[in-house]
């Protein structure tokens, strides 16, 4: 009798879905800043995400960390006698940076209580930062620290590597908190031009999620004018592609078991190729997962997260890289065999039903677009060149248009061959050997 | 629920405004389930997805603590049993794009799903069919059996778990908190049979005994999709026994560390378990913690520290790893200690602060509220549960003082038990 119940109560929830999805992002332009809102009720924060044209291609090849310089040093500008982030933690918040090909991001959050305060710390740091020596060391010492930790993630590495396999220009290509040597050899001058330069309002966004109800009305729109009026062009440096239709690289870092990193390039976010490639990517990521995996087994392990697929839509130049973490028993086997699956979608006709693969492809998308950040940066990302900032509209409609014929087209098309990394452990025996 | 719901607008509008909790802020809503059992329902509609809990309040190593693991087995059984669809709460999650997390703790349980809103209600009913009314069987069982053994034998490998297990049995004499939530070894999973798991989940179960948490772009009105269960009350939260004076050990595994616990408050006395949530995040937390920052990562050094709420008493319990881990637990006690002396007050006003902002940000997600106010509700304080912004959690938060912790500290956390974690020399050797 109970079950019977239950089984009706199915009946019904497929006959019925009940909830609609989320409204899209409020898009305006304020002086040149795109400015884009969407207001959470329920969320517990305030996260203002600031994109500025400032990124790796601005950089010439000799200025390598010179973005992240930057910013960094804007995150040490002293506030009131403080710095920026001190300031912001001191208040109930956060705010950190990244650096893209093209842009640096500021993330900046708080609590609702906090927000007009750590806004309005953040607004100062970025129209005047400090480009005093103490303050630029400072920041160097900070990024410095931060690329240890990095150089200790072999996947992070990996793809570093695999970065200028592909890129438009080479300068996109470079670290993208530069390296120790390079920083060095750069001081307040080096960082005040380049300031200067990049930091412009054209092309700027200003992406607001959470409790943005707590800002003072026009917090957002300040924000956005914060940076001189104007635009800033990339620096084109072009190097000589290398020749071959594979390349492999390879390095050792203090790791205790190898990675190995495939990247095969993939579309952006507004080709038709795009939500067949998040198809495959979820295909992938399963298919890598279960080659680990114990057969049968329920819950996620150590093993089947050591291998995984990314789709990096986001990137100026997007990829698909499958990756495999060598503590697990035989990682050649589960590389050797993501790479023969890769081969044989391209190469095979698919018949069977894909409804399970897009399911999976979107539910894969929604939980990594729930984070205050995530959210914040997805509509940036949908709504540039003027398209729908609607990011889970467009992409679960995108999915949702894929048939078999566009998967095996764009598997054809995309998973050829695959630049590859190799992350090694250090011989550290042959190193005592021969110091 | 309505009445969750009037209390919840009244403290609002008296008191809750100085908390950064404007009137605009949405908050949980409560009730009952059709058949027996509690919900608490925590709605965003501007997400795309929906966690959905259930907890209960059981013993993870069996009624009588004699079989560890039988929890886990129980819950993984039920959950990859066949439903009358055809397909098992775990294939129905699969299949439309989410994910299934069975937490098993030495008291209470939580099955998490977390799965495209479209597919929320669907769900919702199969995790009720699934539980409230588990038909295991011997397919079920043996897949239960296997998943069980796999994560007993990853378990060996984990320092923290390890260390984890070892202190509950030192500072618990009795009760489910002495247990480990997996067995040792493979033949004590394989030793547990279908007419176990079926008593236990028969008893442990029950919808009566159930708190739905759900979170997310949720509707209420998926609560009527849970046909399953029956009348009744719920099991009081399970208490475990203190020793008396637990003593430092050492242990061998194939993993080195050291351990280091202190028993706290229960979650009863919510202002002193919030001042321990905030000496875990001031000392402990990963890149801000005091500790964690003094932490040098390139030999692989890490200090992981948390206040673990739970019924009674809570326990403060921190993990130590890399080649240096005598030095660290001298850091660990070090930074303990001062905290018995009251921080300067501008100093505290700063850590409160960033406090209160890691709470915001470890409970942002969908997923992370739904286990959060689960958690709390099995615990047996449901009210107290810092994913609801209008809990008492937030009032005790922003009205610590550096006083008041210190006399905390002094309270709880004078008398460490530390456990040493030996690798052994096979464990060495394979691993050089």
């Amino acid at each position: 009798m109970k079950s019977r119940a239950a089984a009706l109560a199915l009946i019904c929830a497929f006959a019925f879905p009940s909830v609609a999805l989320a409204a899209a992002p409020a898009v305006s332009n304020s002086g040149g800043t795109t400015v884009i809102q969407q207001q959470d009720n329920a969320a517990p924060l305030v996260h203002v995400t600031f994109v500025v044209r400032a990124g790796l291609n601005r950089q010439t090849m000799a200025q390598n960390g010179v973005a992240a310089l930057t910013a960094q040093t804007i995150l040490r500008t002293a506030i009131d006698g403080v710095p920026l982030e001190d300031a912001v933690a001191a208040h109930g918040g956060g705010v950190h940076f990244t650096v893209d090909p093209s842009d640096v991001r500021f993330a900046v959050e708080s609590t609702p209580a906090q927000a007009s305060t750590v806004f309005d710390l953040f607004r100062r740091a970025v129209a005047a930062p400090a480009f005093d020596a103490k303050t630029v060391t400072s920041a160097r010492g900070a990024l410095q620290t931060q690329i240890t930790m990095n150089q200790q993630i072999a996947l992070q590495v990996g793809m570093d590597m695999l970065a200028g396999n592909d890129a438009a220009s080479a300068n996109a290509a470079l670290p993208a908190l530069g390296i120790p040597g390079a920083l060095a050899q750069m001081g307040p001058a080096d960082v005040r031009d380049f300031y200067a330069k990049f930091y412009r309002r054209g092309g700027s966004f200003v992406s607001g999620v959470g409790r943005l109800d707590a800002l003072a009305n026009g917090t957002l729109e300040a924000l956005a004018q914060t940076l001189p009026a104007g635009d800033s062009t990339a620096v084109a440096v072009s190097l000589p592609k290398l020749e071959g239709t594979t390349h492999q690289y390879v390095t050792h870092r203090d790791i205790a078991a190898p990675w190995l990193i495939a990247q095969y390039p993939a579309p952006p976010i507004d080709s038709k190729d795009y939500g067949p490639m998040l198809v495959l990517s979820s295909f992938m990521q399963r298919t890598l997962s279960e080659i680990a995996q114990v057969p049968g087994v329920v819950s996620s392990t150590a093993t089947s997260r050591a291998v995984g697929a990314m789709y990096q839509f986001d990137r100026t130049d997007p990829n698909l890289t499958l990756y495999v973490n060598g503590s697990i028993g035989n990682p050649n086997r589960a590389f050797a065999t993501a790479l023969s699956v890769a081969s044989i979608l391209a190469a095979t006709k698919l018949n069977g039903p894909i409804d399970e693969f897009k399911a999976l492809a979107a539910g894969d998308f929604v939980s990594e677009s729930t984070s205050l950040e995530s959210r914040a940066w997805l509509a940036v990302l949908f709504s540039q060149n003027g398209q729908s900032a609607d990011y889970v509209g467009r992409t679960l409609n995108a999915i949702a248009n894929t048939s078999n014929a566009d998967l095996q087209r764009v598997a054809r098309q995309y998973l050829g061959n695959p630049a590859i990394a190799l992350v090694l452990p250090r011989d550290n025996s042959a190193q005592a050997q021969n110091p | 629920m309505k009445q969750r719901v009037l209390i919840a607008l009244a403290a609002l509008a008296i008191g809750l405004a100085p908390l950064g909790i404007s009137a605009a802020a949405d908050v949980p809503t409560s009730g009952s389930l059709p058949h027996g059992g509690n919900y608490v329902l925590y709605r965003d509609q501007t997400l795309p997805e929906a966690a959905i809990d259930v907890w209960f309040r059981a013993p993870g190593a069996g009624y009588d603590n004699g079989s560890p693991g039988i929890a886990r087995i129980a819950a993984t059984a039920a959950a990859t049993s066949t439903l009358e669809s055809g397909k098992s709460l775990y294939g129905i999650i699969r299949s439309s794009g989410g994910r299934l997390t069975i937490n098993v703790y030495p008291d209470i349980i939580g099955i998490s799903a977390i799965v495209p809103t479209t597919a929320g209600r669907r769900v919702i009913a199969a995790m009720s069919a699934a539980f409230f009314s588990p038909a295991i069987d011997d397919t079920a069982l043996k897949t239960a059996q296997r998943d069980a053994a796999v994560l007993s034998v990853a378990r060996r490998y984990s320092s923290d778990d390890l260390l984890h297990d070892a202190l509950f049995a030192q500072i618990f004499t009795s009760g489910p908190n002495h247990y480990p939530p997996l067995p040792e070894t493979v033949n004590e999973i394989r030793k547990i049979s279908l007419a176990d798991v079926k008593t236990y989940a028969k008893r442990a179960f029950r919808s009566a005994n159930a708190t739905m948490s759900l979170a997310g772009n949720v509707d209420p009105t998926w609560i009527e999709a849970v046909t399953a269960g029956a009348p009744g009350s719920a099991d009081a939260p399970i208490k475990s026994t203190l020793a008396n004076a637990p003593a430092n050990t050492s242990i061998t595994g194939n993993v080195a560390g050291i351990g280091i616990a202190w028993t706290g408050p229960p979650i009863s006395d919510e202002r002193a378990a919030t001042a321990l949530d905030f000496v875990a995040d001031y000392l402990f937390r990963d890149e801000t913690g005091k500790v964690a920052k003094s932490v040098a990562v390139e030999s692989g050094n890490y200090v992981s520290g948390q206040f673990i709420t739970l019924h009674d008493p809570g326990v403060m319990l921190v993990t130590i790893g890399g080649d240096k881990p005598a030095e660290l637990k001298q850091i660990v006690l070090g930074a303990v200690s001062a905290l018995s002396t009251p921080l300067d007050p501008k100093a505290f006003e700063a850590a409160r602060a960033a406090f209160i902002y890691h709470l915001a940000v470890d409970t942002q997600n969908p997923i992370e509220q739904a286990d959060n106010l689960g958690w709390y509700a099995a615990e047996g304080n449901a009210s107290y549960a810092p994913s609801d912004p209008s809990s008492s959690y937030w009032q005790r938060a922003n009205t610590l003082d550096p006083a008041y912790v210190a006399s905390v500290v002094k309270q709880y956390l004078a008398h460490p038990v530390i456990i040493e974690l030996t690798a052994s020399p096979a464990s060495k050797e394979s691993a050089s």
